[in-house]
């Protein structure tokens, strides 16, 4: 018997057009992602960034930054930790890949389950974020290739710039995707948004 | 319909555009560009409304933020919004406002009698009036003051529009858009800096739009400022407060202005703007001055006055006087005479001036050395009394429908105040001026540097120093700025004409001279006192055309310099926001964010009733058709567990994975118990007191490796446990080598239960022999559940042998359904949050209303669990006396002596008629069936097989209770082992 | 409504943290006594001036911070990494 594939937690979200009409000034995507989370032991911070260079093809990115390698890319998170996120293969794959990469120098928790990237893209996506993300994102303080964890709506929200479109992923706790793309939805609505 | 006050030509309304609205019923029309007050002073409306205490007849004050009188109600049904102010309220087509405060028509208002009992309401009265007797107050006082207070009415009905939170950042923030807030914002924009502009008003400009002459000026500034990229210009938002760290508070008006929000847009956007530097160019507020009969309408602010003219175009009144202590006062007269209004007189208690040289020169009757000692009139001005400066009386009577009044100006220094910015006393201008601060930078008539040119150039230096502040050095180019003539705003020293009769110093609040005196008197002399004993200052016009008047009332009592009585702290909010632009978005399903587990569509299919815990949603029971009641649908899913078996989302408890070289000795000092011996693939129950020795949390532990442990917590305590984890490694551990993962949202789990369990548990999980022996009870370990990976534990928290099975949440349907068609030839049910709390009762296992805050691991009967050797958290402290006291409630069973007589959580437990306790779970048994409890009972092991009573004063309450043994439900654990 | 200068992620505002008290007090050792932990759990200088903090910045990074801030003016001077010191000014 296969595995299944898993469930999405936003499977049951509404797809289509919410909002003012006239042209979606906004697109809503939900990437299906493999989420490592990466901790650091005590005083292999050297040894890590080349474990991971060798696996990934990366040096662990410092505070705020991301860098993509090979179709992963790794995102800092708190200091000593990072997600490496890659579009989704088979279960646990890339958990079981850095598990093996990084033994002795980090510890390695899957949370491809427990976190859920929502795709944000459109010209005005910084205003739509602005209804809830206190970070200030114009491009002379943000920027693609830039990562910040920060509360949207009453929700932790990892704020990560993928291009100048500008294009955000937005990854939060799978328990809580549903009521922030509600949020979302609710705050692109007077321009307009599509949800695919 | 004839506008028959509005002037031919000039202002800025659009003449070709004509906005139909209504007052009291009444039909009016105005022009765009017009404000509600400004098109009914153009149709010849005076009397606006009643005042607040004694109802007196009032008109139209002011001509903005500051008004105090012409408060109204707007719109009508969901949308109506009350005291609104008529001098801020944009005309809009249909626009229908209604007086307030008034009994019968506002013309003749029955509460008016309240003047009739001015002696008696005077400051203080509610406070001297209702004390007693104290059973008067529900009865009588409370609502006949309900009935008499307060201004306009609410809806009462929900809000139709919705309103958004934006959070916004910018190098140089500059508040109001008058000619030094355009300056400021031309001089930062050009220097390259992010620059947002805000202005309360709907048009840009400030006093500019007072002056055709700056017109030229005013349009080509906006129009650079609006082609500078990184300029923001947002007219209509009113900054309300300023906060620590440059953190300003705005409220945009997105759609007041209209008759209903467009669709999708909200009605307004509350801002929270963080700046690098903030120029507050917030200009200054006219004052009144006190003398009898000052609240008349008819009487208005000089500046006001002017503003009607040269703005709207609209001729305030036909004869006119002015009563100014200083010399910018007199433009007024020059505006209104300009507009055809006959100045009957300018009264000034000065001997002579150079503005008075000037009006006289022009044809002016001045009248040096006076004063106005009063007013004459019913609901509308017909005369004003002027006497000699000084001479105390009421002197003769000279025929006027407006009295244009001017006591000098007070920079609006609300948000430098706010910033913590000290204020010092200006003599020349009898104000308070902003002193230095590091946080904000003030520019123009806000900090007393009055005059288009002057406050032009004031404004341009310190938009320029603020972006040089803010990391924008380039030399800016030099930006153009208007000239305009100088205004001498330094008044004559004159707060008060004392005459007989009542002089406001606080229009909103009805606040007299007298009643600051009366304050006084009374021993209320601190200026934070005065002011709420007599209510001074705290409407919605925060006194900001009398605060500093009925400052000086209090000074001259006092006998003591302004300066030193000083002004009521200012605080947010600066003028009035709507409760829905502070909500937000925040309201209804959005007022805080529902969690779900990765089961939930599931547990919906099935028809749950649903459950808050916490933010979690989470299925109470499953009823079915052939249920009586909920009780029925709860016991028959707790028998299934204990006949057969059932199954039990439990994914919402916490889950932390606790790795590195340190985590067993991590773990350790945490836990009241060891983990350190607990064996690979072995779970175990924990117990986690905080540093006072009261237990904080309890959950199972499990080893997944030497140095890996996946760590549970309750429900409620997940984010308190991890922080408690985290804060333990950052402070007291610095060196321990471990990390945490919080892992909640990746696993769900599922308990299955019941002593069919083991034959559900095997025909679902493949590469583990489930067999009592192979897999005892506390084991772990990995295994594939209906084909995908899962992690499989023998825990139990029924009292029945039980698994969890623990899966990546997006595989969490396809295990559930597996187990669902593998236990239905076993008959197996789905069990709620209900189910599962009956099962532990029964069983005697504690949970969060156990581990409340207050109890011991003692009082829980946990004692033993505490280990003798070596630190943990909560160790030391958890030795106090009074925590180690044996008398303590200690943890008991209860059962209701009559079977069908309820016992309720939170109940108290009388012994001998002595309170000893309390019950804090409650439930029907399946096992003995009748009503059961745990509780916590003071010698409570002493107690056991006593008959106690459960008190609830409540319910009216009061049911026997047999106390007896918590575990008395398979008290070896035989089922959970078998 | 602080502006925090997070070590790592730049200023962010009071509401990305969680406010945990006075960071000069030190757990006491194992065998330190009732007293001693007495001490440490419940006595507190509060001063009216400047005071070095304990911050999380749970919304943001999860560290726990020292920050050095006064009482009365709510001035952020300064903010370190838990294992870092932080010198108190004269208030």
């Amino acid at each position: 018997m296969s595995a299944p594939e898993p469930t999405h937690p936003l499977a049951a979200a509404a797809r289509g057009h919410h909002g003012a009409t006239g042209g979606a000034a906004l697109h809503v995507t939900f990437p299906a992602r493999e989420i490592v989370q990466v901790m650091l032991r005590r005083g292999q911070d050297n040894a890590l960034a080349a474990a991971m260079r060798a696996a990934f093809g990366i040096d662990p990115p410092g505070p705020g930054a991301t860098a993509t390698g090979s179709g992963v890319t790794a995102i800092w998170v708190q200091p000593g930790q990072w997600l490496l996120t890659a579009p989704r293969s088979s279960e646990g794959a890339l958990a079981t890949q850095a598990a093996r990469a990084f033994v002795g120098l980090a510890a390695v928790a899957d949370q491809s389950h427990g976190r859920t990237t929502i795709a944000l893209s459109g010209a005005a996506a910084r205003e739509v974020l602005s209804r809830g993300c206190r970070l200030d994102l114009h491009q002379a303080a943000f920027g693609p290739g830039r990562a910040a964890n920060t509360p949207i709506a009453q929700i932790g929200c990892l704020v990560h710039q993928t291009d100048a479109t500008p294009c955000f992923e937005l990854t939060v706790f799978s328990t809580l995707a549903d009521p922030f793309l509600h949020w979302l939805i609710e705050a692109a609505a007077p321009l307009g948004v599509d949800i695919a | 319909m004839t506008q028959r006050h509005r002037l031919a030509t000039g202002g800025h309304v659009d003449r070709a555009q004509r906005l139909g609205f209504s007052f009291d019923g009444r039909r009016h029309e105005g022009h765009a560009g017009d404000t509600l007050a400004s098109a009914l002073l153009a149709n010849g409306v005076r009397l606006v409304g009643r005042s607040f205490k004694y109802h007196r007849p009032r008109g139209i004050f002011s001509a903005g933020v500051e008004e105090p009188n012409a408060l109204v109600e707007l719109r009508s049904g969901a949308r109506r919004e009350p005291n609104t102010r008529a001098t801020v309220a944009e005309l809009f087509e249909g626009l229908a406002a209604t007086s307030q405060n008034r009994r019968g028509s506002l013309a003749f208002d029955w509460m008016a009698v309240n003047g009739l009992l001015a002696p008696w309401l005077g400051a203080g009265f509610y406070y001297k009036t209702f004390m007693w007797p104290a059973s008067f107050w529900e009865r009588v006082y409370e609502p006949a003051v309900r009935k008499a207070a307060g201004l306009g009415r609410a809806s009462g009905l929900p809000d139709p529009d919705h309103y958004e939170a934006a959070h916004a950042h910018c190098d140089v923030l500059v508040v109001g858009a008058g000619v030094a807030g355009l300056a400021a914002a031309l001089a930062a924009g050009s220097a390259g800096a992010r620059v947002m502009l805000l202005e309360q008003d709907f048009l840009l400009g400030g006093d500019l739009l007072n002056d055709p002459a700056q017109e030229a000026w005013r349009s080509t500034t906006i129009a650079a400022l609006a082609a500078m990229p990184g300029v923001t210009i947002m007219p209509r938002t009113m900054a309300f407060g300023f906060y620590d760290g440059r953190v300003i508070g705005a409220v945009e008006q997105v759609a007041d202005h209209l008759p209903e929000p467009p669709p999708h847009a909200p009605r307004q956007r509350y801002w929270t703007i963080r700046a690098q530097e903030v120029v507050l160019a917030t200009g200054a507020h006219e004052r009144l001055i006190a003398f009898p009969g000052n609240d008349r309408p008819g009487v208005m602010l000089a500046g006001a006055a002017r503003t009607y003219a040269r703005r709207y175009a609209v001729r305030a009144g036909e004869t006119a006087v002015l009563f100014a202590t200083h010399d910018a006062a007199y433009d007024a007269a020059l505006a209104l005479a300009e507009a055809g209004t006959r100045i009957a007189a300018i009264i000034d208690p000065r001997s002579d001036s150079a503005a008075m040289q000037r009006a006289r020169e022009a044809g002016f009757t001045v009248r040096a050395g006076s004063v106005v000692t009063g007013t004459v009139g019913g609901t509308v001005l017909r005369g004003v009394e002027i006497g000699a400066l000084g001479s105390g009386s009421r002197g003769d009577a000279l025929p006027a429908d407006l009295l244009m009044i001017s006591g000098g100006w007070n920079p609006a220094v609300h948000l430098a105040s706010m910033a913590g910015t000290p204020l010092r006393w200006d003599d020349a201008l009898r104000a308070f001026l902003p002193g230095d601060s590091a946080w904000q930078r003030s520019a123009g008539a806000c900090r007393g540097v009055h005059g288009i040119g002057a406050a032009a150039q004031d404004g341009a230096a310190e938009g320029r120093a603020a972006a040089r502040a803010a990391g924008f050095a380039a030399a800016a180019a030099a930006v153009p700025l208007p000239e305009g003539p100088a205004a001498d705003h330094r008044p004559f020293e004159l707060w008060e004409v004392q005459a007989r009769g009542k002089a406001f110093v606080d229009l909103q609040d009805d606040v007299t001279a007298d009643d600051i005196r009366l304050a006084h008197r009374e021993g209320f002399i601190h200026i934070e006192h005065a002011k709420r004993y007599t209510t001074h200052a705290m409407g919605t016009d925060q006194g900001k055309v009398g605060g500093l008047v009925g400052a000086a009332v209090l000074a001259a009592a006092r006998g003591e310099p302004v300066a030193t009585v000083g002004m009521p702290r200012y605080r947010p909010y600066a003028a009035p926001v709507a409760w829905g632009a502070m909500a937000g978005g925040e309201v209804g399903k959005h007022f805080q964010p529902v969690r779900r587990t990765s089961l939930h569509g599931e547990h919906d299919r099935l028809g749950a009733v649903w459950m808050d815990a916490g933010l979690w949603k989470r299925p109470a029971y499953y009823p079915k058709a052939t249920d009586a009641d909920a009780w029925a649908s709860v016991k028959r899913e707790a028998h299934a567990v204990r006949e057969r078996v059932g199954v039990c989302d439990v994914s919402t408890l916490g889950k932390i994975a606790v790795e590195g070289p340190d985590a067993a000795t991590f773990l350790d000092r945490v836990y009241a118990n060891t983990f350190s011996t607990l064996a690979i693939g072995r779970a175990r129950y924990g117990l986690m007191l905080r540093e006072d020795g009261i237990v904080f949390d309890d959950g199972t532990t499990t080893r997944l490796g030497p140095d890996r442990f996946f760590v549970t917590t309750t429900t409620a305590q997940a984010g308190p446990v991890m922080q408690h984890l985290e804060f333990h490694l950052a402070s007291a551990w610095p060196h321990l080598d471990v990390s945490l993962a919080s892992v909640t949202d990746h696993w769900a789990a599922m308990s299955i239960a019941g002593p069919k369990a083991r034959d559900v548990v095997a025909a679902v999980v493949q590469g583990i022999d489930v067999a009592n022996e192979a897999f005892p009870f506390m084991a772990v370990a990995d295994c594939t559940a209906a084909g995908v990976p899962a992690r499989l534990f023998r825990i139990s928290f029924s009292g029945e042998l039980a698994y969890e099975i623990a899966m990546p949440a997006g595989y969490a349907t396809h295990v559930w359904q597996a187990v669902l068609a593998a236990g239905a030839p076993h008959g197996i049910e789905p069990y709620g949050v209900e189910a599962l709390g009956l099962l532990r009762i029964e069983k005697g296992h504690v949970a969060g209303a156990e581990l409340n805050g207050q109890t011991t691991a003692h009082d829980l009967g946990l004692g033993r669990m505490l280990k003798k050797k070596g630190d943990f958290i909560g160790r030391v402290l958890a030795q106090r006396p009074g925590l180690t006291d044996p008398s303590r409630p200690h943890l008991v069973g209860l059962r209701s002596v009559d079977p069908n007589r309820q016992i309720r959580a939170g109940s108290h437990l009388l012994v001998d008629g002595q309170d000893q306790g309390w019950i804090s779970s409650a439930t029907q048994s399946v096992v003995d069936p009748g009503w059961i409890g745990l509780g916590m009972l003071r010698d409570g092991a002493a107690r056991i097989g006593r008959e106690i009573v459960a008190a609830n004063p409540l319910m009216g309450e009061e049911v026997p209770v047999k106390v007896v043994t918590p575990h008395g439900y398979d008290a070896e654990n035989l089922r959970v082992r078998a | 409504m602080l502006m925090i200068p997070c070590p790592h992620c730049g200023a962010r505002d009071e509401v990305e943290f969680t406010y945990r008290g006075d960071a000069t007090v030190v757990r006491p050792a194992a065998d330190a006594g009732i007293e001693a932990f007495h001490d440490y759990l419940y006595l507190r200088r509060n001063p009216r001036g400047w005071q070095v903090e304990w911050w999380q910045h749970n919304g943001g990074c999860r560290a726990f911070l020292k920050v050095l801030r006064h009482t009365v003016t709510h001035e952020v001077r300064g903010v370190v990494t838990a294992t870092e010191a932080l010198e108190v000014p004269p208030a």
